[in-house]
């Protein structure tokens, strides 16, 4: 086996997979992880190089354009311990194109793969679950928390949804914003972060939609454990319709 | 009355119809205006009965002047009335989708007054959100029966889908128990839409500026289990509609007596297995590439209860079997109990690379349980396939071969 490390960061793990890739390593019999700095580690460090990524990141899309995609997805999925998996993917996409999404019996192909499908699915669900409420200066604000970090595809469609409105998307977890003003998209990072109060009607609005809620249901079927499988119970904190149960 | 008041009403009396699936249609936003549909289908949320809620679904009124002895609504029933004007949805609908709580209407109603007076108003609400609202996301209609030409004509260009409940199976049936509505009422504004929207299409694709005819296509709904039609029977309406009526989706609602009438059968439970039974047949015919006759005969005109349509034609078809998975095409695998379309593609995909191996099998999502029966990997076999048809069945019912009877969703008879 070699051992390869690099510096944890998005960037960096394409660069090494980069390097690895020309060396002409076997994949199969590589090994690379993020640097911990302990004094056992053994392996040789990579250094960031974002042009080496750049470059990486061009060929791919020119021989395999799906796999793009899925590497797009699989890093919002903010995954630890499947860069060898990811290397040996990428490699796979190089020899065999986009047909590579397709080897689903090959572990490290799955393992990429599930993950990438992991935060598309997730991303899936937000566009559906955000909840955007109306401030008292008459903008929108939207909260969450969600596993991957989707704000900025989230954004984006919500941007062709909401557009004649101006609105705000925050990620708690990652104290990352996005706001539309009616035109563009611009995103950035918060420090401090209190609600601001919401307009008059917003009240009035909110319970509609609870009495709408509850009442939709079909009482003799209450079936609670179907819907937390279908809406896990952490998305539950943002949900209007779940306020105060 | 009180918008709360009304909403509880009049959601309460829709919460029992099915059709409410926005997917399969992509809108644009439109110029200076709100909203977009997807073409997936969005899910906002999950009522607490497990079912995804991604449209306001509701009635305009449950006011009725028919008399239907299945429905909750009908005139004779003393249960609380009201009406929505149409600004009152439109104004729910909007501050519904600014907030992202809906993908979009589903609007239908009782017969308030006269069809024609029902449905102007539905189209007016359709009406306003496009034009006046600017608003780009999905709107479902459901045409009331006997409604005129021009009004369905309207309502197609306005919304994404329109939809005229067909109700019950046989024209015999539909004179029993809802003789205010006839055949030819239900389906001339059928034949009406599959024609408008047909040419539409054809327009189209000589302009992108020709207007779209209810874009998302036609749907309907029956009752199953208020009247005495066979599975077949009606397998073979559904197989109609889809091949000469163009439709998109048939959906079944199992009966709910909600209503004392001794034209109605006693029924101890709502026929919820029989229904599930139904959407897998029904799912047969449209992705699997089977047809009812295959699916059921003249000597056995109804769907076993214990097995799933595709287990059980594979059950009464021993011939076919087994099937080589690293070779067959995939008419052939879509065939197998425990594959299904996801996994017949990924089969497909996975083989070009090696040979799938039983482990690679499960990697994939195969339902070995079931599949495990009727497949050979590279020509070795799971287990043997000759067996006596009688213990098969068994073993595919003690080893957890069949799946679980609980029936998905339960749905009442329809409005409108
Ligand atoms: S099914 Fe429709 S028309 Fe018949 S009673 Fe009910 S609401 Fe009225």
């Amino acid at each position: 086996m070699n051992n390869y490390l690099y510096d944890g960061t998005p960037e960096g793990l394409v660069s090494a997979i980069a390097s690895i890739l020309d060396s002409g390593e076997n994949p199969e019999e590589t090994h690379l992880a993020v640097r911990q700095d302990t004094l056992f580690e053994e392996g040789l460090f990579l250094r960031t190089d974002s042009a080496l990524a750049e470059a990486l990141f061009e060929r791919l899309r020119q021989r395999a354009p799906d796999a793009v995609y899925t590497l797009w997805y699989f890093m919002m999925a903010e995954a630890d311990g499947l860069e060898t998996s990811l290397l040996r993917y990428i490699a796979l996409a190089f020899e065999h194109g986009d047909r590579v999404n397709g080897y689903l019996t090959h572990a490290d192909v799955k393992g990429i793969v599930g993950t990438a499908r992991k935060a598309g699915r997730e991303l899936h669900r937000m566009k559906g679950l955000l909840r955007f409420e109306q401030l008292r200066d008459g903008t929108w604000l939207a909260r969450m928390e969600p596993d991957c970090n989707v704000i900025q595809p989230l954004a984006r469609h919500f941007s062709r949804r909401l557009r004649a409105q101006e609105w705000f998307i925050y990620d708690a977890r990652r104290r990352s914003a996005a706001h539309w003003n009616g035109s563009d998209l611009s995103f950035g990072t918060l420090e401090q972060f209190s609600r601001p109060e919401l307009s008059p009607e917003e009240q009035a609005v909110q319970q509609l939609w609870q009495t709408f809620f509850k009442t939709i249901a079909i009482p003799e079927r209450k079936n609670p454990r179907l819907q937390k499988s279908n809406m896990p119970a952490k998305y539950w904190k943002y949900l209007t319709e779940k306020q105060g149960e | 009355m009180e918008l709360q008041e009304k909403i509880t009403i009049l959601s309460g009396a829709a919460r029992y119809d099915a059709s409410c699936a926005s997917s399969g249609c992509s809108n644009d936003t439109p110029r200076g205006g709100m909203g977009n549909t997807s073409q997936g289908g969005i899910c906002h949320s999950w009522a607490d009965d497990g079912r995804c809620i991604s449209l306001l679904k509701i009635l305009l009124s449950n006011d009725c002047r028919y008399d239907c002895a299945y429905c909750v609504n009908r005139s004779s029933n003393p249960v609380p009335r009201a009406s929505f004007t149409a600004r009152e949805v439109v104004d729910l609908t909007m501050e519904f989708y600014r907030r992202n709580y809906i993908e979009g209407l589903f609007l239908s109603s009782a017969v308030n007054v006269s069809p024609d007076h029902t449905m102007e108003a539905m189209v007016q609400v359709a009406e306003i959100l496009r034009n006046e609202e600017r608003f780009g996301g999905y709107i479902h209609l459901k045409v009331i029966p006997g409604s005129s030409p021009e009004l369905v004509r309207r309502a197609g260009l306005a919304a994404d889908r329109i939809s005229v409940n067909i109700e019950l199976p046989s024209s015999e049936s539909l004179k029993r128990l809802a003789p205010q509505k006839s055949k030819e009422a239900i389906l001339a504004p059928m034949k009406l839409i599959g024609a408008e929207s047909g040419m539409s299409l054809v327009e189209r694709r000589k302009s992108r500026k020709a207007p779209r005819f209810a874009p998302a296509g036609q749907s309907t709904q029956m009752i199953i289990g208020a009247s005495p039609e066979t599975d077949l029977q009606i397998l073979r309406l559904s197989q109609g509609l889809y091949s000469r009526m163009n439709l998109k989706r048939v959906y079944y609602s199992a009966f709910v007596p909600v209503n004392e009438d001794n034209r109605l059968p006693v029924l101890a439970a709502p026929p919820l297995l029989r229904e599930h039974r139904l959407y897998q047949a029904d799912w047969l015919l449209r992705f699997y590439g089977f047809s009812a006759e295959e699916i059921l005969s003249d000597d056995a005109p109804n769907l076993d209860e214990s097995f799933d349509p595709k287990t059980a034609w594979a059950l009464r078809n021993p011939g076919f079997f087994p099937v080589e998975v690293n070779r067959a095409d995939y008419a052939t695998l879509l065939r197998v109990p425990g594959i299904g379309v996801t996994s017949a593609r990924r089969i497909i995909a996975a083989r070009r690379f090696a040979p799938i191996s039983p482990e690679g099998m499960k990697k994939i999502g195969v339902v070995m349980k079931r599949a495990r029966y009727f497949i050979t990997c590279s020509g070795r076999p799971f287990e043997r396939v000759d067996q006596q048809p009688a213990r098969l069945r068994q073993r595919l019912l003690l080893g957890d071969g069949s799946e679980p009877k609980l029936p998905r969703q339960l749905v009442l008879p329809g409005l409108g």
